[in-house]
C-alpha cells in the first residue's frame, strides 16, 4: 500500500515575509524621517563642516597702549616664491632678482632655481610693497607672490625694546611679543598694555636728547604707578625699530631696562635708611660722625666729598649729601641678616615674578660678610635690573608696600600684588628725606617746578676686569613724585655718561637733570596737576592779568 | 496594499526632490557665506592697514613739530594751572578788563551809582 508523506507545512514562510517587510518598513520610515528632517531643517552638520574648513588662519592680536593707541598690528604682506621647473635660465632670473632684492644670495639662489625637479622654493619672505612692485616689474617667468601676514610696528622705535618682535612665521621672539605669545596667537581683542605711548615718547625723547649732552653707552628710563605697579613707560636707549630689527647689533637690541644688570650706587641708600628705621635701630634724630673714613670688614669706606658739619649729621643729611660713611654706619647698626631680609622683601635678591617680560636675576655678593654689608648699603657689590630696582621705590610712595610690576590693563586695584615691607611712618619719613635731597642736596637739578620731586642720586663706578674704574660711571636718579601725594616712581639710569662740555659726570648733573625733564613733561600727560603754592597762584594770576590788560 | 505602496513612492519622490533642492540651497548659501567672509576678510585687512597708517602718521615725533610750528602749541607750564580757590580771583581780574553789559533801553540815565568793583560802561 502506497502511502504518501504529507508535505511538511512551511510555517515560517509567512512569518519570514512579515519580518522582512517589517524591517524594510522601519528602514523606509527612518529614511523618510531623516529626509523630511533634512528637507525642512537643512543640512546643518554638513554646512558646519564646510565652514570650519573655510575659516582662515587666526590673525595675531594687535598690541595697544593703555589709551588704545596702536603699537603693533598685523597687515597683509607678500613673500616671493619660484617654481624652478618653469624657469629656463636660472642665472638670468637670479641676477634680475638680485638687482631689486640686494640682500639675496646670488649663488645660492641660482643653485636653487637650477634644480628643475623642484616646483616650489622661497626666494624672499616679507617683501615690502616697493620690493613687490619692483619684482613684478621684472616680468620674470616662474615667480609667484604668496600672501602672508606681516607684523608691523607703526610707531617705529616707540617702545621698540618692550614690544619686541616676531619671526616671519608670527612666533614671538622678544619682548611682549614673546611674553604674551600664546595670548596674541589666539587673536581677538588687542592686548592692552599699561604703557602710555605719550609718556613713553617723552622718556625716549629725553634719553635721545641726553645723548646730545652726554657721550653715553646706554640709558634707561622708567615710569611706574606707585599704587598699582602699572608700568607707564619703560625705555632703553639706544632705541630700536622692531620693523628693522636686523639693522641693529645685539648690544643695541638688548633691553637694558629689564635684561641688563647694573650696580646702581647711592640710590640704595634710602633703602638702607628705611630698613634700619623699620628695624628700630635708627631714628631721624640720631647723629653720626662722618668726618673720617671708617673701616668695616675689609672695606675702608670714604666719602668723595666732605659733608658740612660732618662731626654730627642726621640720616636726612646722609641722604641729602649722599654719605657712604654714614650709610655704612647705619648698615652696621642693622647687621647682615636684617639687611638681607629687607633686600629680599623688596625682591632685590631675586624671587620676583609677574606676568609679562621678565627681568634679569640679580648678582649678589658670594660671601655676605661685614664688607659686603657695608658696600651693599650704598649700592656697590650688588647688580640688579633697573626695573627691579624701580619697583622698590613704590614703597616710599604708597605707605610702605612693595608693588609688583604690572604690564597689562585693566589694572584691578583689588588684585594688585603688594606686600608691606616697611611701616607707613618709615615710608613717609624717608619720603620726606628724599624731598630734602632735591631741595637742599644732590638732586636739585631734578626739581621739576610744581611736582615736588623726592629722589636720590646715584653715581657708581663700573666694575671691570681690573676692579672698579673711576672714569666710568653708572649714574642714576630714582624719584617719587609729587611728595605730598605720591603717584609715580621715575628711574633714570645712564651708562658711562660723559658730558660733552665740562667734566661734571656725577648723577647730580646727568641722571637727575634728565629725570627732572622727564617729570616736567610726563606729569601733565599722566593727569597730574602741579602742586600749587602761593607763588604759583600768583604767577597764574599775573599771567592772566598780563594777557588781558591792553 | 497597492495604495500604500503608491503613497510611499510619492512620498519618496517628493522628499528626494526636496532634499536635492535643500542641498542646492545649502551650496548656494555656503557660496554666499564664503563670498561675504572673503569680503569681510579683505575689508578687515584694509582696516588693519589704515589703522597702521593712522598710527604711523600720528607719531608724536611727526605731530609735535607740526603743532609747534603751524599751530603755535606748546606744553602747558606749571604756572598755567590754577587751583579752584584761585579761580574767583582770576575771574575778578578778567572782569575788570571786560566791557560792562550795555544798559537796558528803558534804564534811567540817572541809575544807581556804580559799586567800587564795577566798571563804567564805555561810551
Amino acid at each position: 500500500m502506497m502511502s504518501f508523506d504529507r508535505p511538511q507545512e512551511d510555517v515560517w514562510g509567512p512569518r519570514r515575509a512579515r519580518i522582512v517587510a517589517g524591517v524594510l518598513a522601519v528602514v523606509f520610515t527612518v529614511i523618510v524621517g531623516r529626509s523630511a528632517y533634512v528637507a525642512f531643517n537643512g543640512p546643518e552638520q554638513a554646512a558646519s563642516g564646510m565652514r570650519s574648513a573655510a575659516v582662515a588662519a587666526t590673525r595675531r592680536a594687535d598690541i595697544v597702549d593703555r589709551k588704545g593707541e596702536l603699537l603693533a598690528t598685523t597687515v597683509p604682506g607678500w613673500s616671493l616664491a619660484a617654481n624652478p621647473s618653469a624657469i629656463w635660465d636660472a642665472g638670468e632670473v637670479a641676477s634680475g632678482l638680485k638687482s631689486v632684492l640686494p640682500k639675496l644670495d646670488l649663488i645660492g639662489l641660482t643653485a636653487q632655481l637650477s634644480d628643475r625637479k623642484r616646483q616650489f622654493v622661497w626666494v624672499q619672505r616679507g617683501l615690502t610693497q616697493e620690493e613687490k612692485d619692483a619684482v613684478f616689474g621684472l616680468g620674470v617667468e616662474g615667480l609667484q607672490f604668496v600672501e602672508e601676514a606681516r607684523r608691523v610696528y607703526p610707531r617705529g622705535r616707540l617702545a621698540g625694546h618692550f614690544l619686541g618682535y616676531t619671526n616671519i612665521d608670527g612666533d614671538g621672539l622678544e619682548g611682549s611679543e614673546l611674553a604674551f605669545d600664546a595670548q596674541l596667537k589666539q587673536g581677538g581683542e588687542p592686548l592692552k598694555l599699561t604703557l602710555d605711548a605719550s609718556v613713553q615718547f617723552v622718556v625716549e625723547e629725553e634719553l635721545e636728547k641726553a645723548y646730545a649732552d652726554f657721550d653715553m653707552k646706554g640709558g634707561v628710563g622708567i615710569v611706574v604707578d606707585t599704587h598699582s605697579g602699572a608700568v607707564r613707560a619703560v625705555a632703553s636707549w639706544p632705541a630700536i625699530d622692531p620693523n628693522r630689527r636686523g639693522d641693529f647689533s645685539a648690544d643695541m637690541r638688548s633691553n637694558r631696562a629689564l635684561n641688563s644688570r647694573f650696580e646702581l650706587g647711592s640710590i640704595y641708600k634710602p633703602l638702607t635708611v628705611a630698613a634700619a628705621m623699620d628695624a628700630g635701630v635708627l631714628t631721624p634724630q640720631d647723629r653720626f660722625d662722618v668726618s673720617a673714613p671708617v673701616k668695616i670688614g675689609a672695606a675702608l669706606v670714604k666719602d668723595p666729598h666732605p659733608l658740612p658739619n660732618a662731626k654730627s649729621v642726621s640720616a636726612a643729611d646722609i641722604l641729602a649729601h649722599s654719605s657712604n660713611i654714614g650709610t655704612a654706619l647705619i648698615a652696621q647698626r642693622m647687621g647682615v641678616e636684617r639687611q638681607q631680609d629687607f633686600l629680599r622683601s623688596v625682591h632685590l635678591l631675586g624671587g620676583q615674578s609677574h606676568v609679562g617680560p621678565q627681568t634679569a636675576s640679580p648678582l649678589t655678593p658670594e660671601v655676605w660678610d661685614a664688607t659686603a654689608m657695608a658696600t651693599v648699603s650704598y649700592g656697590h657689590g650688588i647688580s640688579v635690573s633697573p626695573l627691579a630696582f624701580a619697583m622698590t621705590y613704590t614703597a616710599f610712595g604708597n605707605g610702605g608696600n612693595y608693588v609688583s610690576p604690572v604690564f597689562v590693563e585693566p589694572v584691578d586695584a583689588a588684585q594688585v600684588d603688594k606686600s608691606q615691607v616697611m611701616s607707613a611712618d618709615t615710608a613717609n619719613t624717608v619720603l620726606g628725606m628724599l624731598r630734602e635731597v632735591v631741595t637742599r642736596g644732590s638732586g636739585k637739578n631734578a626739581d621739576a617746578q610744581g611736582y615736588e620731586v623726592a629722589g636720590k642720586t646715584g653715581t657708581a663706578e663700573k666694575p671691570g676686569p681690573d676692579g672698579y674704574d673711576p672714569n666710568k660711571n653708572i649714574t642714576s636718579f630714582a624719584a617719587v613724585f609729587p611728595a605730598s601725594r605720591p603717584q609715580f616712581v621715575v628711574l633714570v639710569v645712564l651708562d658711562e655718561a660723559q658730558p660733552r662740555t665740562g667734566d661734571q659726570r656725577t648723577a647730580s648733573f646727568t641722571a637727575a637733570t634728565i629725570a627732572g625733564k622727564v617729570i616736567a613733561r610726563a606729569a601733565p600727560l599722566l593727569d597730574l596737576r602741579p602742586v600749587l603754592t602761593a607763588s604759583t597762584v600768583e604767577a597764574a594770576s599775573l599771567r592772566v592779568s598780563e594777557a588781558t590788560t591792553p | 496594499m497597492r495604495k500604500l505602496a503608491i503613497i510611499g513612492a510619492v512620498i519618496v519622490v517628493v522628499l528626494a526632490v526636496a532634499v536635492y533642492r535643500a542641498k542646492l540651497g545649502a551650496e548656494e548659501t555656503q557660496g554666499e557665506i564664503d563670498l561675504l567672509t572673503a569680503e569681510a576678510s579683505a575689508i578687515g585687512k584694509d582696516i588693519a592697514v589704515m589703522k597702521a597708517e593712522e598710527a604711523y602718521l600720528t607719531r608724536p615725533e611727526r605731530i609735535a613739530p607740526i603743532a609747534r610750528q603751524q599751530l603755535g602749541l606748546e606744553q602747558a607750564q606749571p604756572d598755567q594751572y590754577t587751583a579752584s580757590e584761585a579761580l574767583s580771583r582770576r575771574l575778578g581780574e578778567e572782569r575788570l578788563t571786560l566791557p560792562a553789559p550795555a544798559p537796558a533801553e528803558d534804564a534811567s540815565p540817572t541809575s544807581a551809582p556804580l559799586k567800587s568793583n564795577e566798571v563804567k560802561p564805555q561810551q
